[in-house]
Order: C-alpha cells, then sequence, then structure tokens
C-alpha cells in the first residue's frame, strides 16, 4: 500500500497542534495528551517483525513496574512516589504528579507474550512486542 | 497485513529533520535540615547529554535529548530539550552541589552554608 496517496486527519491535526505549540512558545508540558489524557503518553511504531511501545515516564518506582500482555493488548502498571527523603511541609515547590497508575492499550493484532521484551532507561520503558504467528503477515504466492 | 508507514513522505521528513524544542522541566524542591533538594523530570536524557551549572547566583539545569531515528506511528508525546535555571541564595554552599541522574530523573542536592545550618544546642544539667 502505498501511504504517501491517502489523506491522514489525524497527522494533520497532530502538525496543526504542534503548530499552536510553537507560536505559543514553550509553555506547555513534554507529553501532550491529544486524545486519551491517560498516562503514561505512549508513541507507536510499527515494524514488520515487532511493534514498539514507547512510554514516557520518569522516576517510577522500579519494583512497582509491571508489563501484562493479553491477547492484543499490553497493560502498563507502575507507581511514581515520593522521595523518601522528603517531609511533607518541607516541600517548598511541588510540580512533578506523584502516584499509582495504569493503561491497558490494545494495539489491534495478536500479540506473542513470550516473545515481549521490556527495557527501561533514562525515564522512557521500551516495548518491544512480538505479534503473535497467526498475525505475522504471510506472503502469497500467486499461482498459474 | 499492510503495515502503513508515514516515514518517506515530505512531512514526515520536516517532522524529523526540524529542531527539537525546549521547555522547561516540571520539580519538585524541598528541605531538610542541611540542603535542599531539587528533582526534576527530564525522561530521554542520558548522562552525557546533562549539564548543571552554578554560577554566581545563578543555578542552570540543562538537558539534550537525541530526537526519534523515525517518526511513531501513532504519537502522543515528543521528546523535547529541557532548560530551567533557578536562584541561589546566598545561604547556599553552591561549591558543595552535587547532582545525579536516574531514570530520567535529575537530583540536585544544594547544601546550606554551614553558618544557616540549624545548630543543636546541648543543654547542661548540673
Amino acid at each position: 500500500m502505498d501511504g504517501r496517496a491517502m489523506w491522514q486527519p489525524w497527522e494533520e491535526m497532530r502538525r496543526l497542534q504542534g503548530e499552536m505549540e510553537r507560536l505559543f512558545g514553550d509553555l506547555t508540558p513534554t507529553w501532550r495528551w491529544p486524545l486519551t489524557g491517560e498516562y503514561p503518553p505512549i508513541n507507536v511504531m510499527r515494524g514488520d517483525a515487532h511493534i514498539t511501545v514507547d512510554a514516557l515516564c520518569s522516576g517510577v518506582d522500579r519494583p512497582t513496574l509491571e508489563i501484562a500482555v493479553l491477547g492484543d493488548a499490553v497493560m502498563i502498571r507502575g507507581e511514581r512516589k515520593a522521595d523518601p527523603g522528603a517531609a511533607e511541609e518541607r516541600y517548598h515547590r511541588r510540580e512533578r504528579p506523584l502516584g499509582a497508575f495504569t493503561r491497558t492499550v490494545s494495539l489491534g493484532e495478536p500479540l506473542d507474550p513470550d516473545r515481549t521484551q521490556a527495557t527501561y532507561a533514562q525515564g522512557i520503558l521500551t516495548l518491544r512486542l512480538a505479534r503473535a504467528p497467526e498475525a505475522t503477515p504471510k506472503k502469497i504466492v500467486i499461482q498459474n | 497485513m499492510a503495515t502503513m508507514t508515514t516515514t518517506d513522505t515530505p512531512a514526515a521528513r520536516r517532522e524529523i529533520e526540524r529542531p527539537l524544542r525546549t521547555i522547561s522541566p516540571r520539580v519538585d524542591i524541598y528541605e531538610t535540615d542541611k540542603a535542599y533538594v531539587l528533582l526534576a523530570d527530564m525522561p530521554g536524557v542520558g548522562p552525557e547529554g546533562l549539564d548543571v551549572v552554578a554560577e554566581r547566583n545563578e543555578l542552570v539545569i540543562h538537558g539534550r535529548v537525541d530526537g526519534p531515528a523515525r517518526p511513531a506511528d501513532c504519537q502522543e508525546f515528543e521528546l523535547a530539550a529541557y532548560r530551567r535555571s533557578f536562584t541561589l541564595t546566598e545561604d547556599l554552599d553552591a561549591a558543595g552541589i552535587t547532582a545525579t541522574l536516574q531514570d530520567g530523573v535529575l537530583r540536585v542536592e544544594i547544601p546550606k552554608s554551614a553558618r544557616t545550618q540549624p545548630k543543636k544546642i546541648r543543654v547542661r544539667t548540673e
């Protein structure tokens, strides 16, 4: 399929939003919550062999981080905790969101949980999801 | 099953090539008896992309990130460079500042100068 000829309304909207943000300067936070308003925000990249999901979630307490794959959905769960050394009444500024989060995303293609890989580096959780064998594209040979 | 990628459209190329934005990271600042602790969310920044500079009465944190190798098929966030400055008051010991970076969170510890730290007065009993 040649994607160049297709009208891509979401792509256009995203670019318009980007232009608006540039017009209004740097007031907006790193993440945008365009349609879902859920945490963590994710980027999805579909490759031939894998689907890669990047989730922007810095400072998650590692033992609380949990990833599950079921069918075509992936669930990310974790918690951002307050610094243990900080007494509640001694904060001068508190802008960073804290608390537990769960997000489930359906990717529309059956996934193979046994071949899922996850890494957490520099505050970005990267999931490398393998398609289930039955969902792997098969090349059809034309006979005659 | 066909997977549509948008990497090779002119618009997608513009997305990759344009410079990253710079934004102000979200911070927490709290105080202990001996220091002020600053925590900043800077996901995407590695140790080599981070600068923490204390000069005169100003502390500047600056983080650089690498742009995406290719645009995402579904994108909810966009990495940006980070920059924010803070005023250091005279009761702080700028020479003793330490910084660590873990899981995208920068932690800067700014010691209070010795004369402003609380002194414990020992009560003598006779």
